[in-house]
């Protein structure tokens, strides 16, 4: 009986700790969640609420907008995240070292990564202005013609993609460095006992024990860049000609300038559909890596 | 010998990926110093003839910046503080307590933390317009403008985010057994065990994700804007205020870049100062169970 009582007692405190964060949770996070599924199937545009049933799926995918938004989308992740992980890794394999000059290489790395995008945006749209920009300026040194960058259909969604890969390099190299540090020493020692060289080393061993964080952030970056949204919005604001319109920049379009909250809601849940098989493929998949 | 010769070339690499990766940083610098007739000029120039202070002055009364410093403080400030108190009391709730419904409620958590933003945005812009009784609403949340526009409209998406929760429960888990019974045979309650035992251990994990917490709220944007879209600038905080410079036909690209040094300035001295919490954070969020 008393043992009852006690676990009871547990229980009413554990609710009741529980109250201040699960109420702003479930009435903010969970609910609007639901919310978009359900708006999804309606033409809500803040005066009129409709269910049409699965119309607003059917024009989404004869969307010739909205498809180029994927497609950037698509684009921009795979161009991305394959130089992000070279790139990373190599620098985390070449500040792995102890020095004070490597820990100054290491934060100067990791500050874009820290810099706000408005901020990072800001300067990139200085780095790249046709007329008075700072590259076109190094390429006038070479005598290169100069270039119209973000003003460049063909041109501007590989801006983006430069930026994208400027500002988190420090951030898989972060991840990448800890995983290098993690790996026991002893193995390397053995290596060279055996005679293996550096290459032979990071081929042997330091590749296949980080396996599993290449697989971690492969997923993880694929998710952020399907959530790419700020420096689209400041910069190109989706142009020249839909050029660089990523998915979120559509969803924003839709219900912040259209106001076709429901539409917007249809593209919503179409991004939690791509991001929700990202993250079970990164479960499944992470899970078989780790048996191997 | 072929191994020193390999090292040469990864400190080569090495400095030049640096200089790539601190240059935009170093033009941002320079042009908030120059003049706009260096800045037209056409010429490369990195080193500003007479150095320009008065950019700096000219950026900040380009609207009102002590009040948008202020406001993105306030916000920012107010949503760590706040936010770093409820997560760790909820994950220490999830770490130490056995309840019904734990693991449901958890699983829910984690679910939350996996849902971009960007998908509960527009219907929680709807909630947050119509909320009842909220600015102006009536009971059935129309007639308002509900939190848009307001400090705590700004801060809902810290408050009720559950990545916090999530690390602070990955931390408390790792206590042994026997401090709750410590705590029990003493006397106390949960909720006095959790303030005078477990929240004085916690000083690392919490560092971190205030750190975190604090990056990610002073640079946000995309929420602000959204929250903002109606109002009168009453609540801009300096992401929002950043972006007007464009607005405006002619680009001043040098007050553009010292109100941007202006605004980084303060995740700048925090990184530097709490760089060793900052990664000890990111890396806690990306170990899986």
């Amino acid at each position: 009986m008393k043992r009852f009582k006690l676990k009871h007692r547990d229980a009413v405190s554990a609710y009741v700790m529980l109250i201040p964060f699960m109420v702003f949770f479930l009435l903010f996070v969970i609910y609007p969640m639901i919310k978009s599924v359900l708006d999804s199937f309606t033409n809500y545009n803040l005066y009129q609420r409709d269910f049409i049933g699965f119309r607003n799926y059917v024009r989404l995918a004869q969307d010739k907008i909205f498809l180029r938004s994927i497609l950037n989308t698509l684009v921009f992740a795979v161009f991305s995240i394959v130089p992000l992980m070279v790139l990373g890794l190599t620098a985390a394999i070449l500040v792995n070292r102890q020095s004070k000059v490597m820990y100054a290489c290491r934060a100067a790395l990791i500050y874009p990564y820290v810099t706000s995008m408005v901020a990072v945006s800001m300067v990139w749209l200085y780095m790249f202005d046709p007329t008075n920009g700072m590259l076109n300026k190094i390429l006038g040194l070479f005598g290169a013609p100069r270039q119209w960058f973000l003003h460049d259909e063909t041109q501007a969604l590989w801006c983006l993609i430069v930026v994208n890969i400027w500002k988190n390099i420090g951030y898989v190299m972060m991840i990448y460095l800890a995983a290098l540090q993690s790996v026991p020493t002893s193995l390397y020692e053995a290596a060279t006992m055996d005679g293996a060289g550096g290459f032979r080393m990071t081929f042997s061993i330091t590749l296949p024990t980080i396996k599993p964080i290449t697989f971690f952030l492969l997923t993880t970056l694929s998710v952020e860049c399907f959530k790419t949204f700020e420096q689209v919005r400041i910069m190109t604001n989706g142009g020249p000609v839909s050029s660089t319109t990523t998915i979120t920049h559509q969803i924003y379009m839709a219900a912040f300038s259209e106001f076709k909250m429901g539409y917007a809601s249809a593209m919503s849940v179409v991004l939690l559909a791509i991001v929700f098989v990202m993250t079970v493929i990164n479960l499944k998949l992470g899970r078989q890596l780790e048996d191997l | 010998m072929r191994q020193k010769l390999w090292k040469y070339v990864g400190n080569i690499v090495l400095a030049l990926g640096v200089i790539v990766t601190a240059f935009p940083f170093i033009v941002m610098l320079s042009v908030s110093l120059q003049s706009m007739n260096e800045i037209y000029s056409g010429e490369l120039i990195l080193i500003p003839r007479t150095w320009q202070f008065k950019n700096y002055h000219d950026a900040m009364t380009n609207g009102n910046w002590a009040r948008y410093i202020l406001n993105s403080i306030y916000v920012t400030g107010t949503a760590t503080v706040v936010s770093l108190f409820v997560n760790a009391m909820t994950g220490y709730v999830f770490a130490r307590i056995r309840f019904p419904f734990r693991k449901a409620l958890f699983i829910l958590v984690l679910v939350g933390m996996m849902v971009p933003p960007q998908v509960t945005l527009v219907p929680l812009f709807v909630l947050v317009k119509n909320f009842p009784l909220a600015g102006g609403n009536n009971i059935l949340g129309s007639g308002g403008t509900g939190f848009v526009d307001t400090y705590f409209g700004l801060m809902l998406p810290f408050l009720a985010g559950s990545f916090g929760v999530f690390m602070c429960r990955q931390f408390y888990v790792m206590f042994p057994k026997e401090l709750d019974e410590a705590a029990k045979i003493d006397g106390c309650s949960r909720f006095r065990a959790f303030i005078s035992i477990f929240l004085p251990l916690s000083k690392a994990v919490l560092a971190s994700l205030a750190v975190l917490k604090f990056i990610g709220a002073w640079n946000e944007y995309t929420w602000p804007l959204v929250m903002t879209n109606t109002g009168s600038g009453r609540v801009t905080t300096v992401q929002l205020a950043l972006t007007s410079f464009r607005n405006e036909g002619e680009i001043f690209w040098n007050q553009l870049m010292a109100a941007t040094i202006v605004t980084t300035s303060v995740v700048f001295v925090v990184f530097l100062t709490m760089q060793k919490y900052f990664v000890a954070g990111i890396l806690a969020g990306s170990i899986k169970e």
